[in-house]
């Protein structure tokens, strides 16, 4: 088990990374290595088919969101679009996935399916933008997979346990590890790209709106995934985080254990208690009333009928 | 110092699972939990009733937690496509479903106790989604428990007395299987007890009837990975 960031960057000194990680789990788990990568073989594929589904849009499940993806994919092919194509894409595959996500669509949780769109965002936009073969993209899933690992060890992935810190949060500093580690940085880089994106997410709640992984989750992704590319830039140019990783996990966990239960998914509170945020949950509370009454109607219509059926 | 978990979490957890949406604790993690009823029950079930911890209570229906426990309680799978029509399909199948709401105590938010029932048995556990959807289950048909759905286990209800732990390891150890750890609770001396052996290889339907037929061994059931 590798115990620490810390331990983590002794163990790996002048190793490729992602081997570090895959022997660690292989022993662990007892997965061979082989079968790792070939799950996020898959599990890139996934993502990929996510991002070419999420692009033409759809409603969400509560209706408040959807097309987010569909309007930014337009203002690109249009020329419309002011920042650099790899910024655009990151957001535009972020906000693919969690678009898909809203929808009941199939995704992959990386590391939760509410931050789900910021792993692929960053790494599918990265490749594409610097034509890095596809195989290196696994690899910083493993790398990715490994820094979540380490953080899973003292803190719950759940913004049920810790606010959106511990989701969005922890996805854009596995994220940012990865594309440092795509963009040739070491262990070193690596660590602080992670360090610099969670330290920077700290204290972030969990407030959805209606309860829903809609408001502010979908374009939450595509702004936490560009978050994750600018730490990696400054891991990568040198810059190291005062705050080790390790402490900063720590902190993590005490914020989060410190946060009003009302900012931790239970929607009672933030962005959820808003006079619009309220609006909308007692709108989707009568439409799911409704819905009840329908099916009790429906099972009743199928009873009499079975009733009729067997005098 | 941030409190430990008793177990690793693997890269593949973490980069994973595949699953419908829209959220891991709240429609991968809750599938699982029920999709963990329907393998202890190991039969159709005929009737499920969903009791939410107040936390769960007040967010499921936005997430399709309700759609998700229904799918695991009927079999299917996190990424199963299917997920989102689930409790039409159960009502198709005639499985009465409920949901009710009561305070399950000190666990986690996203706790639930899942009463399933088939034709030939029922059974019930109680369960936390903790995030990425990992699941913990705590309580199974009233005994105390720590199971987890992430690696293959071996459940038994027996009768206390000396001598079980060691005749049914006996079994496990003659088929090759090694054992990763062991786990027991009972309700009283003597009485109703339980046992959970989290194994490293399949346990044989051969090796399943071997141990159920132990003495005082009142049911065996043998679960695969929680997918």
């Amino acid at each position: 088990m590798i115990e620490s960031f810390k331990a983590l960057e002794q163990l790996a000194a002048g190793r490729d990374l992602p081997d570090v990680f895959l022997e660690t789990d292989a022993q662990e788990h007892g997965v061979p290595a082989d079968d790792i990568l070939e799950a996020l073989r898959r599990r890139r594929a996934v993502m990929r088919d996510c991002v070419e589904r999420g692009k033409s849009g759809g409603t969400s499940m509560g209706k408040l969101v959807g097309n987010e993806a569909k309007l930014l994919a337009a203002a690109f092919a249009e020329g419309r679009t002011f920042l650099d194509p790899l910024t655009v894409k990151a957001e535009l595959y972020a906000l693919s996935v969690m678009g898909e996500n809203s929808r009941m669509g199939v995704i992959v949780a990386a590391p939760t399916a509410g931050a789900g769109g910021i792993v692929p965002g960053m790494l599918l936009a990265l490749e594409e933008e610097r034509h890095i073969d596809p195989e290196r993209t696994v690899r910083a899933l493993v790398v990715a997979g490994g820094i979540g690992s380490i953080i899973a060890l003292s803190a719950n992935i759940s913004g049920a346990a810790g606010g959106c810190q511990n989701e969005v949060g922890v996805a854009s500093s596995m994220g940012a590890g990865a594309v440092a580690y795509m963009m040739g940085g070491g262990v070193h880089e690596v660590i602080n790209a992670a360090a610099i994106a969670l330290k920077n997410t700290l204290g972030l709640v969990c407030d959805p709106v209606g309860g829903l992984v809609e408001v502010p989750c979908v374009k939450r992704n595509a702004l936490f995934a560009v978050h994750g590319l600018t730490a990696a830039q400054l891991a990568l140019a040198g810059v190291d985080s005062v705050i080790p990783m390790d402490e900063i996990v720590e902190a993590m966990v005490r914020i989060g254990r410190s946060l009003p239960r009302g900012l931790k998914e239970t929607a009672e509170g933030g962005l959820a208690t808003t006079d619009t945020g309220a609006a909308i949950a007692r709108r989707l509370k009568d439409e799911a009333n409704q819905r009840r009454a329908e099916r009790a109607a429906e099972r009743e219509r199928l009873a009499q009928e079975r009733k009729a059926h067997s005098t | 110092m941030a409190t430990r978990h008793d177990r690793k979490v693997s890269i593949l957890d973490v980069m994973g699972p595949v699953m419908v949406g829209p959220s891991s604790s709240h429609t991968a993690g809750t599938a699982r939990l029920g999709r963990v009823a329907r393998e202890i029950l190991d039969e159709d079930p005929i009737a499920v009733r969903f009791v939410l911890h107040p936390p769960l209570a007040a967010t499921y229906r936005g997430h399709g937690s309700d759609f998700a426990l229904v799918g695991g309680a009927i079999g299917l799978n996190v990424d199963d496509p299917r997920i989102p029509e689930a409790i039409r399909i159960a009502e198709q199948m005639g499985v009465t479903i409920e949901f009710a709401e009561e305070d399950l105590g000190e666990v986690h938010p996203n706790s639930v106790r899942i009463e399933i029932q088939g034709p030939n048995r029922e059974t019930e556990i109680v369960g936390s989604s903790i995030g990425g959807g990992v699941i913990e289950v705590f309580r199974i048909n009233g005994f105390q428990t720590r199971f987890k759905g992430d690696s293959p286990v071996l459940l038994l209800f027996y009768r206390d007395r000396p001598g079980m732990i060691s005749e049914v390891t006996q079994v496990i150890a003659e088929e090759g299987i090694n054992i990763a750890s062991l786990y027991c609770s009972r309700k009283q001396r003597g009485k109703d007890a339980f046992m959970e052996i989290d194994v490293d290889s399949p346990i044989s339907d051969e090796a399943l009837h071997r141990i159920c037929s132990v003495g005082d061994v009142a049911e065996a059931r043998y679960l695969d990975k929680i997918p």
